[in-house]
């Protein structure tokens, strides 16, 4: 919102519920079906002829779908639906990611109502479960043998009755992948798809290992210090994913990992990296991700896809266990850390925590900058030490 | 108001709004009871701790606004908060250790002075739209504005009940309630939230997830 103000643009404001003002604001303020893209793709049509619309972006995966609807419908800049679908899609993604050749591990899907006992004895380990539709490594486990699968398979199963989750998940709630465990280090590749052509705009180095049992992410820091061949192996397999999804315009997330074998794509998205995560990225003068995405979306002049000099890193602040939390201490001592820029902590008092697979809200964010990566993940490491969450 | 006790820790959490504008929330009350703003340097004549946040340079300040333990800083710099937000930090704490009050409270400009329709008048008319169709629409969402304060036409307002933290606040502000004043009382040339969403219990949306 921020950005198209900064820019001078006018907003529609679309959410899946309504907003208490909607009536006061029309032309700003608007109700979409999420859950029916192409419904709400025919309802900003409608909409358009009295208030047009000349550029849509989505902020997740649900609502980059709905864009993606709309773009179509209305002939906007923005992804064919397919694309969009095979995107938030685990499943459908890597069907056409395999089809393409590009390298990601091994999957199956299974029905959640199939015997687990007797998937268990029949794949290989270690594996990792996986929801097909639900993002944030919300449901995500690891099993290195039948015992542990069988564990898992009870957790995801217990996540995926949920209603609301079950909802967000559509026509896949009863369903789920087993994907082969890829050992190594993980990155993230942040990039801007225009007329199908993939500018990477960061490498994300993700220094805290991510081997499971469950996939909570930590420290993100660019620029990344996988070597410079490595690294042009990555985007390069990043913009091979872009092809095969068929993505064609837009931000994208993606997230893949490295060993001695090469690169593996693991996830990738049709969208920005989460909100408050952008705020660790500057472009040129001080551009922000949002800024370049609503101008690419309006196809106006993006000053610069340059990320600046600067080492900058965010930390997403690890879910210190379950239950209601009362207070967070050291949040002072924590931004006078040296190159800390800022601790934001988004849970509020009384605030459940739920902790991973089940949970994937984190409870804040440490964002810190300076000269080298090092520095800003000891900064991000010396910053998360003094805080002290206070749950009951 | 006395100043407050030096030797407790001051714990500020910066909230930034924007790239122009960003609360912080002091752990100790600032102006108890009451509003300051400040669109210029030399209005912060006698309260130390706004002059000191106008002399940060590489801010460029264009207005502050003081409310019991919220300092809402707007600046014309483009450089991110997150590498000013320190400065502003040290500034209020130097202010605040001082042995003087730290901000002095809001003078009631005479009548004739300022702007065209004096900031009393701007009052009603913005306390009327608020009671009678901003809150009964919030409501809805267990929501509730409060209009703190008009100086110089700009409303200051606080959010309260499922407004007060929630994800979709600054849709609230921006798209809702800016309309409804722009519409309704033209002359009011801006809206301040000095709500602390940190606090906020009840939110009616989460906040973003990552």
């Amino acid at each position: 919102m921020e950005a198209a103000r900064q820019i001078g643009v006018e907003l529609t404001v679309a959410s899946e519920q309504p907003s208490t003002l909607a009536a006061a604001n029309p032309a700003g303020l608007l109700t979409l079906d999420f859950e029916q893209p192409q419904r709400a793709a025919d309802a900003v049509r409608v909409f358009a002829q009295q208030y047009p619309i000349n550029g849509v972006v989505g902020v997740d995966d649900r609502t980059a779908l709905v864009a993606a609807a709309i773009a179509t419908k209305l002939k906007l800049n923005g992804n064919p639906v397919h694309a969009a679908i095979a995107a938030s899609d685990k499943y459908l993604q890597r069907q056409l990611l395999a089809k393409a050749t590009v390298p990601i591990p091994r999957f199956v899907l299974r029905e959640l109502d199939e015997d687990p006992a007797t998937i268990a004895k029949s794949i290989a380990y270690p594996c990792v479960l996986k929801p097909v539709r639900l993002s944030a490594s919300r449901g995500v486990i690891r099993a290195d043998n039948p015992q542990s699968f069988a564990s898992a398979h009870a957790r995801l199963r217990a996540i995926l009755a949920d209603p609301e989750t079950a909802a967000a998940c559509g026509d896949r709630a009863r369903q789920y992948l087993i994907e082969e465990f890829i050992p190594g280090y993980e990155v993230a590749v942040e990039g801007l798809v225009v007329n199908r052509r993939l500018h990477v705009l960061a490498v994300f180095d993700k220094p805290d290992p991510l081997d499971g049992p469950f996939f909570e992410e930590t420290i993100y820091v660019t620029p990344s210090q996988v070597p410079s061949g490595l690294q042009k192996a990555i985007t390069d397999c990043a913009d091979r994913a872009v092809r095969a999804l068929g993505i064609t315009e837009g931000a994208i997330h993606a997230e893949l990992r490295y060993n001695e074998r090469g690169p593996w794509l693991i996830e990738l998205a049709a969208r920005p990296i989460g909100g408050r995560c952008s705020a660790v990225l500057r472009f040129g003068t001080g551009v922000t991700l949002e800024e370049i995405i609503v101008r690419h979306a309006l196809g106006m002049p993006i000053p610069s896809l340059q990320r600046e000099r600067q080492a900058a890193g965010v930390m997403m602040i690890p879910i210190p266990g379950a239950g209601t939390l009362q207070e967070v201490r050291g949040v002072a001592q924590a931004k006078g850390v040296p190159l800390v820029e800022d601790v934001q902590i988004t849970a509020h008092p009384g605030e459940r925590l739920v902790p991973f697979p089940e949970g994937s809200r984190y409870p804040g964010f440490i964002f810190a900058r300076g000269e080298t990566p090092a520095m800003v993940e000891a900064a991000l490491r010396d910053a998360h030490r003094r805080l002290e969450f206070v749950l009951v | 108001m006395p100043p407050p006790d030096n030797t407790a820790e001051i714990r500020i959490t910066a909230e930034p709004i924007d790239n122009q504008r960003c609360k912080f929330v002091l752990s100790v009350p600032v102006l108890s009871g009451g509003v300051r703003r400040f669109a210029r340097a030399e209005d912060a004549t006698g309260s130390p701790l706004a002059a000191a946040i106008f002399a940060i340079p590489e801010l460029a300040v264009s207005e502050l606004i003081v409310s019991g333990n919220i300092i809402t800083v707007v600046k014309q710099s483009p450089a991110p908060w997150q590498t000013l937000g320190r400065a502003v930090g040290s500034a209020i704490r130097s202010a605040l250790t001082a042995d003087v009050p730290a901000v002095t409270p809001a003078r009631k400009p005479a009548s004739g002075e300022g702007s065209a329709v004096s900031d009393d008048a701007l009052y009603e008319q913005v306390a009327k739209v608020f009671d009678e169709q901003v809150n009964p629409m919030v409501a809805r969402h267990g929501g509730h504005v409060e209009l703190i304060d008009v100086q110089d036409a700009v409303v200051m307002l606080r959010m309260g009940g499922g407004c007060q933290g929630c994800g979709m606040a600054d849709v609230t502000l921006r798209q809702g309630i800016e309309g409804m004043l722009a519409q309704l009382v033209p002359a009011v040339r801006g809206i301040v939230d000095i709500t602390d969403h940190t606090s906020g219990a009840n939110p009616y949306f989460q906040a973003a997830k990552k």
